[in-house]
């Protein structure tokens, strides 16, 4: 008997992306950001000089901070990532999913078995986001573990001239990975928008990548005025509020809040175009 | 061709909406870049008191008559310095009158420090100069409608004039003084009387930025006598005689404070250590105890005499609201209390402050307070001969010497030896302090006075001090006895943040640059009295609670919003009726033409009976795969509908779960093997009868090439695993393209064979091809397309003898019935084999 609720399960789902090279050299990819660093903090000559913004200087701020233990490390490695890092590898795996099906035209007997289009949607979103924030919690895991091994234990120092305690600075650091899972919505709902809008994967991903650099262009142009509000990578770096001893939500509030809102309109276009699709791939 | 275009409807319709578009945009333009109304100003020299000639500017905006504003400018300025201010405050609807005050620039007369018989009896005279003008309205005789607002030297007047003349409607003051002798002698004890070490430094600044300029008049320059002997005095001996106190008094909005009714906006910067946040909240006490009716309202901004942030923008705007409500009633909603935390965000594009603006109800001293206690139980301090080295809290004019974001590196103004510090835990809970913090404390000295400097400070785990500002409380008792005396101080009034584990310290420093020390070397101990009480108010970020939740709500209904046009708009299925049949499948007036025009099918019908083999004929470009690609519900049909067991086909109708397909080659993940991509097939069409895996895996004749990835697979071996993945679980209609394409001649065989047994079972195989002579070995039925029509459908049979003779392939049919419209010559093999082997190409090249 056929149940339309059974086809395509998550796990079934999940255990095809997981198979796939380009999912294991994504992570590889978030790993290897805090190691490089952190080797090259330890054997580099930079880790020496003087002059402010330089790693381990002690300048108020989050690289000349980034060699002060495993904390500080690892909310400088937010820094390194958020604006692009992230990006890349959650475009790579919401902008992958359905073009790359559509690719290897697994696409159309996915959909002739038949797995209803919204539901191939929604579950291959699942697994895309499932691994997307996966790919967050790995870049806090080995920043930390790295940091660690590096750079030992000791309190967060915020470029705020706070200090904070490891019971006090965790929670902290959880809420910028939150904040960073939620405000990269946008990036996911535009690259799966673009995978379900071209049958070409490296166009999807290459396009929201692409769009989120764009912004992040027009975002440092202060011409624009508060036109800027209203870019998607506009609130990317709201989370370093989380950083100062009471904590300011506001920007963050508008930060996630854009974002949902966002993906909410970008994920109603995607099902839309893709129900309405000529599947011809 | 002109004429027309004129009389076009279109035209004259699409002209209307461009050129009211074009009147819409100009009035913003003029709008916003000639900023509404043009502004006369006038230049004026009117009388001032006691004959002093004001040279004096007037700002008339263009509506008249409106009500007035005397814009007072700072110590050293003249009314130049404040004209951007008057324009704008024109710009706005107000008369604006700036005057350079005596004894500055083009001014005649000498500087009596606001005075009442000076500067304030001024501006009286100016109130009387405006009650006679045209422009200003009047509320009765000699009573025009005005208010008074300046910086500094400008804001004490503002304050003073509200108080010696009740036609004052309204002052905005900007940080400037409430006791001036307090402020250059200041005494930090709760409850002493005696003044404080003097504060030679701000003084001398103050008092040379007067007299340089002027130095052709003598070493006074323009001041009075009364006031240069009183600045020489204060010099010589560092204390405050009571000749000087009456005069500092005179000069200071604390003697008529309770005598202001007029509504008050008081403004006071974080970053001043001349006047610092204090005298605001005393100015503010005075008139709230005298008439808890004024309006009053507090901004504490990040700005001062020492620098800091500017916010002049925010504040002349705060200004304004102030007079729009209390001259032009206008409704401006306007709290009671502002502060700019400048510790609240960091730009991580330019690394500089972002402050984050509170805003609560009630003033910090009417606000509750916390307890916390002091551990450290004393310190021992020494008072260098000579005060010197002296420890830098702040440098006048320039900033604190110890911001309170500098982390790094030891702080100036806490010398070795002559600073200590009492300390307490590491705190639990993260404290916000705004306000003055107080604690008692027992002195002891080897003399019997002592001079202190004590201050509130932050010290992080990591063994950093932050001092709010710079700003430190000066303490001077006197007549301490053997043993010590207790004393309550009042410490600095701050805006500072600590968080957990940090710690609050009350600092201690015998010296500092900016004040007068005793020059005899000294010995102090100050030991902890009492726990440190820090002032608790309840903040609001200056985004009111409300203001929140915008954002979130706006964002749900977006995506409801969203969610509910994607509902709307979706490809609607049901409600299609039963197709009446009794056929398997049936293709009723079926018609395709994609997006690019291109008609691909038209108007086609046929049917398909169980347990038929059908073969869905024609040469390439035909229509046979947009057919099946109907068939399996991929492309959506321009007309006409394909019905299985009488049910309609759209995207994910459940009756697609009785058709296995295989279409323009194959589609598996490369990554896998066969025998996975199978298993997870099967998996995913959420199916749970057998899948027949066995037999399937028999039909591919792979062998032990099932294990390895399918990216290895020739074109042969992914068309038989494909075939075998449409076969799986068996089902009832299964639809093959071109499904020997790629294989050898023993697989075509082998593969004819297996879909005759299949039918045999009473299921339906729907193949297509473009090699006619491969269907007519394999099929019963026959439908023959061309260019996307129907041509001939019937059992093979049939077709074959048409026409009365029977023919001896489908191929000469096909010429027959097409006629010289084919293109391709059908019976030349060579043709035929050449057409095959493009599609093997065309095939591959789609499948890698």
């Amino acid at each position: 008997m056929y149940n339309a609720r059974k086809t395509l399960p998550y796990r079934i789902e999940m255990y095809r992306q997981l198979k796939r090279k380009r999912t294991l050299f994504a992570y590889v990819f978030v790993m290897s950001l805090p190691i490089i660093v952190a080797l090259a903090v330890k054997f580099g000559t930079s880790g020496n000089s003087t002059g402010p913004t330089r790693f381990g200087s002690g300048t108020a701020d989050l690289i000349g901070l980034a060699t002060k233990g495993a904390l500080n490390f690892t909310s400088t490695m937010f820094y390194f990532a958020t604006p692009f890092l992230l990006v890349a590898v959650i475009s790579i795996f919401n902008g992958d999913t359905v073009a790359s099906e559509a690719n290897w035209s697994t696409l159309r007997y996915l959909l002739a078995s038949p797995v209803p289009r919204s539901r191939l949607l929604f579950q291959k979103l699942k697994v895309s986001l499932t691994l997307s924030a996966f790919a967050i919690v790995i870049l806090v895991g080995t920043s930390w573990v790295v940091g660690e091994i590096a750079f030992g234990n000791a309190p967060l120092l915020t470029p705020l001239g706070v200090t904070m305690a490891p019971h006090m600075a965790i929670p902290r650091l959880l809420i910028v990975a939150g904040y960073l899972a939620i405000n990269l919505l946008s990036v996911a709902g535009l690259a799966f928008y673009l995978s379900v809008a071209t049958d070409v994967p490296l166009g999807a991903v290459g396009g929201a990548i692409g769009i989120m650099i764009l912004s992040n262009i027009l975002d440092a142009i202060t011409g624009l005025g508060t036109l800027r509000n209203w870019l998607p990578t506009h609130y990317s770096f709201s989370w370093f509020d989380a950083f100062s001893a009471t904590i300011d939500w506001t920007q963050m509030i508008r930060g996630a809040s854009y974002a949902v809102m966002l993906f909410g309109i970008l994920i109603s276009l995607a099902v839309l175009r893709f129900g309405k699709k000529d599947v011809t791939s | 061709m002109r004429m027309k275009d004129v009389t076009d409807p279109r035209f004259t319709r699409l002209s209307a909406v461009v050129s009211a578009a074009l009147i819409f945009l100009s009035t913003l333009f003029i709008g916003t870049s000639f900023a509404s109304s043009p502004v006369t100003t006038h230049d004026l020299t009117l009388p001032g008191a006691s004959g002093v000639q004001l040279d004096s500017t007037i700002f008339i905006p263009s509506v008249t008559p409106a009500p007035a504003i005397l814009l007072a400018h700072g110590f050293g300025g003249d009314k130049s310095s404040v004209a951007a201010q008057a324009r704008e405050l024109a710009q706005a609807g107000y008369v604006v009158l700036t005057w350079t005050a005596r004894g500055f620039g083009k001014s005649t007369g000498e500087i009596s420090m606001d005075s009442p018989s000076g500067e304030v009896a001024d501006a009286s005279k100016l109130i009387d100069y405006l009650a006679h003008q045209k422009e200003v309205i009047v509320q009765s005789s000699r009573d025009p409608l005005v208010g008074v607002a300046g910086s500094s030297y400008g804001g004490a007047l503002a304050l003073l004039a509200a108080g010696y003349d009740k036609r004052v409607d309204a002052i905005a003051a900007n940080i400037t003084w409430n006791n001036l002798e307090r402020v250059l002698f200041p005494q930090n004890v709760i409850g002493s009387t005696a003044t404080g070490p003097y504060k030679k430094f701000w003084a001398g600044t103050f008092f040379s930025i007067a007299t340089l300029p002027n130095s052709l008049a003598g070493e006074c320059g323009t001041f009075t006598k009364e006031w240069c002997n009183a600045f020489k005095s204060a010099v010589a001996t560092g204390a405050s005689t009571a000749s000087q106190s009456k005069l500092l008094n005179a000069s200071s909005p604390s003697s008529i404070a309770e005598k202001i009714t007029a509504p008050t906006l008081l403004m006071q910067g974080e970053s001043d250590s001349l006047f610092p946040l204090s005298e605001s909240t005393a100015t503010a006490d005075a008139i709230r105890v005298a008439h808890p009716k004024t309006p009053l309202a507090m901004i504490w901004h990040g700005g001062g005499h020492d620098g800091g942030l500017d916010e002049t923008k925010r504040l002349n705007q705060a200004t304004l609201d102030w007079f729009n409500t209390y001259l032009k009633k206008q409704a401006v909603s306007i709290p009671a209390f502002q502060v700019t935390n400048t510790n609240g965000s960091i730009s991580l594009i330019d690394s500089s402050v972002i402050p984050k603006f509170l805003q609560a109800d009630r003033f910090p001293n009417q606000s509750g307070s916390r307890q916390i206690p002091i551990t450290t139980p004393f310190t021992a301090l020494v008072a260098p001969i000579g005060g010197i080295p002296a420890a830098i809290s702040s440098l006048p004019g320039v900033g604190s010497a110890a911001t309170a974001l500098s982390i790094a590196g030891g702080s100036a103004a806490f010398l070795p030896g002559q600073s200590g510090f009492l300390e307490s835990d590491p705190l639990t809970t993260p404290v916000s302090i705004v306000g003055a913090s107080k604690v008692s404390v027992k002195i002891s000295s080897s003399v019997k006075d002592a001079t202190l400097f004590f201050s509130l400070v932050v010290r992080t785990p990591s063994g950093q001090t932050k001092l709010p500002n710079g700003i430190v409380a000066p303490v001077h008792v006197t007549g301490l006895s053997g043993a010590g005396s207790i004393f309550t101080i009042s410490l600095p009034s701050v805006v500072v943040d600590a968080s957990i584990g940090d710690k609050l310290a009350v600092a201690i420093s015998t010296t500092d640059q900016g004040y007068t020390l005793p020059q005899d070397g000294r010995l102090y101990s100050v030991s902890i009295a009492s726990p440190l009480t820090i002032p608790l108010l309840d903040f609001k970020s200056s985004a009111s609670k409300s203001a929140q939740f915008v954002w979130p709500v706006s964002t749900v209904v977006v995506i409801l919003l969203a969610a509910l046009f994607a509902y709307i708009r979706r490809a609607r299925h049901s409600g299609k009726p039963q197709v009446e049949s009794n056929a398997l499948v049936s293709v009723t007036n079926l018609s395709k033409v994609y997006k690019d025009g291109y008609q691909a099918v038209t108007d086609l019908s046929f049917e398909v009976e169980r347990g038929q083999v059908l073969g869905l004929l024609g040469p390439n470009g035909a229509g046979k795969t947009t057919t099946l690609r109907m068939m399996m519900g991929l492309i959506f049909p321009t007309e006409g509908e394909i019905a299985i067991e009488g049910k309609p086909i759209y995207p994910g109708s459940p009756t697609l779960a009785n058709l296995g397909s295989f279409v323009e080659g194959s589609g598996f993940l490369p990554h896998l093997s066969g025998r996975e991509n199978l298993e997870l097939y099967w998996k995913s069409i959420g199916r749970e009868e057998d899948p027949y895996i066995e037999e399937a895996i028999a039909i591919t004749d792979l062998g032990s090439a099932l294990d390895k990835k399918v990216r290895s697979y020739s074109q042969g071996m992914r068309q038989r695993l494909a075939i075998a993945q449409a076969m799986l679980g068996m089902p009832d209609l299964l639809v093959l393209d071109e499904p020997t394409n790629g294989l050898d001649p023993q697989q075509i065989k082998a593969m004819r064979g297996v879909l005759k047994d299949y039918a045999k079972t009473g299921r339906t195989v729907i193949v297509s091809s473009h090699l006619l002579a491969e269907v007519e070995q394999t099929c019963s039925h026959v439908v023959l397309m061309h260019r996307g029509k129907l041509i001939a459908f019937g059992p093979m049979k049939k077709i074959l003898k048409r026409k009365g003779k029977v023919a001896a392939n489908l191929e000469e049919i096909f010429i027959e019935l097409v006629g010289d419209e084919l293109t391709i010559g059908l019976n030349d093999t060579l043709q035929k084999k050449t057409n095959s082997l493009l599609n093997q190409i065309i095939q591959k090249g789609k499948g890698n």
